[in-house]
């Protein structure tokens, strides 16, 4: 159990950035998710957290001792990979018990250590194979065993539900964060998935390109997000994001106007609004457009509506229909309008 | 529907003939002197076809009886296993070296330990002997041993450290924060992992081995370290004349115990022969 602090970490090889000036604080028993697109930055900041990369620059420090110099076998924490790295010759008993071998556990302790983590993951029945007779899901659950099974003082987990398909990682997120919760163990995830990082997350770390967007709890991230890049990357459908100009209080874009915004706004901006927080309307509209497409999913139907030549998703009511090109109007809810800075993609309002 | 499973069953008949006519090619010599070494040695040397081969043991009986055949066998089993063993406690760890650090000149140095199995042994032939004159060790297994050792090193690196070129980096990484050290990751996570390539590679060295004649001749000069090839060179001297049976003999047994390791381990060879081609 340890509290990780990164300050100033960067990564480099040669003229490629891995990672700029990274700093987060993760607290004992945090759960924080490392989210951004691939290529962002975001394992490369996991593995030199584990020892398995040396930064460039800055420091890494668990419970304020620095880390920089320690060999991953050296720091206390346990991996969890993307494609599980069991080890192929060995049976499950024996990849679970590994680490607690590698780290001179007393041999008459290992056994039970074992059952106990094969008991969380339940994989006692399968104890005797070997990972290549194991499913995708107990293969998962076997790493996961492999990593609980010596209370390290931290988990660190590189996107371990992406090779499952949808309903088994459903179920995967929730038993690792049951299992983290139960153990008190600070852990670091890392993910392209926002849903994943929604779920499990005390904080997300939103990354692109090598450095960090923005940290915050999911709520935080969902409802105040500091620049474009992360509300049009949290969300499903994601946020629209609309260029055009405020003059004198009011955005205007082909199609669209939305008057009483802050007086002190003007010139080119991005506004931002999310597919929840408008609505179909017969009355006074703020966008104007035609149905392009229509998406029932049973609780909820997607609409997309083209105007000038942009395209605009919203969450219609459940039972909405409508065929193609019909007119239709939609009315933002003026309380939950995001404006952007054009250029820099900063949030302005 | 009746054309199409006619030109199904033409095409693959025309593939069966092809590869049949090709097998039988490859396979004709060794029968061939099979059916030399089973019979009479008159019989051989008759200017007269015979169509009705007599079958005989005379060659048998010949090779282990009047000759030190079972001697000739141990050291070539001897000397072989030997190499391989050397090469493995030398190959393993420079292919995990070669296969796993970054370091300065890597590729380069992987390229010259291959290239030294470009060289043509003539070259090294007469400093050899007299490395081995020196050292005491001429005319004795030991020697074969380093010889077939060194010969074969080069491929035998180059196989290993394709076959770890193949497992994927998160498993060792695992292995470090798991606990283990470099050692240990060898030991208990990549050897296991590609035993199938080790065994590849040792075939192969001991295919190299059993066939080599040229060092072998040089350094053997009695029974104390003739090996089955070069014994077979006996076989042609001496106030006997050329004992064509016997060399068919000896011939065919020193070939069919790797014939067998090669058909068992088939599906693995064709893969180590590439040497690794595709990842350079």
């Amino acid at each position: 159990m340890a509290r990780i602090e990164l300050s100033g970490i960067q990564k480099r090889w040669g003229a490629v950035w891995g990672v700029r000036d990274v700093n987060i604080d993760i607290a004992d028993e945090e759960f924080v998710v490392f989210l951004g697109p691939s290529g962002c930055g975001k394992t490369t900041t996991m593995r030199m957290i584990a020892g398995l990369e040396e930064p460039s620059e800055g420091e890494v420090r668990m419970d304020g001792e620095l880390m920089n110099e320690v060999d991953a076998r050296d720091r206390d924490v346990a991996m969890v990979f993307q494609g599980y790295a069991l080890y192929p010759n060995m049976s499950v008993y024996e990849n679970i018990r590994f680490p607690l071998r590698m780290r001179g556990v007393p041999k008459p302790e290992q056994d039970g250590l074992v059952r106990r983590a094969a008991g969380m993951t339940e994989l006692s029945e399968y104890l005797d194979r070997k990972p290549s007779a194991l499913s995708g899901g107990q293969r998962q659950r076997a790493a996961l065993a492999r990593a609980i099974v010596r209370q390290p003082q931290a988990f660190l987990m590189d996107e371990p539900l992406s090779n499952l398909d949808a309903k088994l990682r459903q179920a995967m997120r929730v038993q690792i964060k049951h299992i983290q919760r139960e153990l008190k163990i600070t852990t670091v995830y890392v993910t392209h998935d926002q849903i994943e990082a929604m779920t499990l997350a005390d904080r997300i770390v939103i990354m692109q390109a090598g450095q960090i967007q923005q940290i915050g709890t999911p709520d935080e991230i969902y409802s105040d997000p500091s620049n474009t890049f992360v509300a049009g990357f949290i969300g499903a459908p994601p946020m629209n994001l609309i260029a055009g100009e405020v003059r004198e209080g009011t955005f205007r874009a082909p199609g669209i106007e939305v008057p009483d915004l802050p007086s002190h706004l003007g010139g080119p901006v991005t506004l931002g609004i999310r597919p929840e927080d408008c609505r179909v309307t017969s009355g006074d509209a703020h966008l104007k457009g035609t149905v392009y497409g229509v998406e029932p999913t049973g609780d909820v139907t997607y609409l997309t509506l083209k105007s000038g030549e942009s395209y605009f998703e919203i969450k219609a009511d459940r039972a909405y229909r409508a065929p193609l090109d019909t007119p239709e109007g939609i009315a933002f809810d003026p309380a939950h309008l995001y404006l952007f800075d054009a250029e820099s993609g900063q949030r302005i309002g | 529907m009746a054309s199409l499973r006619r030109t199904k069953g033409e095409s693959l008949f025309v593939r069966y003939l092809i590869l049949g006519t090709w097998a039988l090619f490859c396979l004709a010599p060794v029968l061939w002197f099979l059916s030399i070494g089973l019979r009479p040695r008159v019989e051989i040397i008759t200017p007269q076809p015979i169509y009705w081969p007599t079958f005989s043991l005379d060659a048998w009986h010949m090779i282990w009886e009047d000759w030190p055949m079972g001697r000739y066998l141990r050291n070539s089993v001897l000397a072989i296993i030997g190499s391989v063993v050397i090469d493995l406690i030398l190959a393993i760890p420079a292919a995990f070296a070669l296969s796993r650090y970054e370091f300065r000149g890597r590729d380069d140095i992987g390229f010259y330990i291959l290239s030294t199995r470009m060289m043509a042994p003539a070259i090294v032939a007469i400093p050899i002997f007299f490395l081995f004159r020196n050292a005491g060790l001429l005319d004795t297994i030991w020697a074969l041993m380093f010889v077939y050792a060194a010969i074969n090193l080069s491929v035998v690196t180059w196989i290993i450290r394709s076959y770890m070129l193949d497992i994927p980096k998160e498993l060792e990484d695992a292995a470090r924060t798991d606990g283990a050290s470099d050692l240990r990751i060898l030991w208990e996570i990549i050897i296991p992992a590609i035993l199938p390539g080790i065994i590849t590679a040792s075939v192969i060295a001991m295919i190299f081995a059993i066939n080599e004649f040229l060092f072998t001749l040089l350094i053997a000069s009695t029974p104390n370290a003739y090996t089955m090839s070069v014994a077979l060179a006996n076989f042609t001297g001496g106030s006997d004349g050329v004992i064509y049976n016997a060399i068919a003999l000896v011939a065919f047994l020193a070939f069919l115990p790797i014939f067998l390791v090669v058909v068992a381990i088939q599906k693995h060879l064709s893969r180590g022969l590439t040497l690794g081609a595709v990842k350079g």
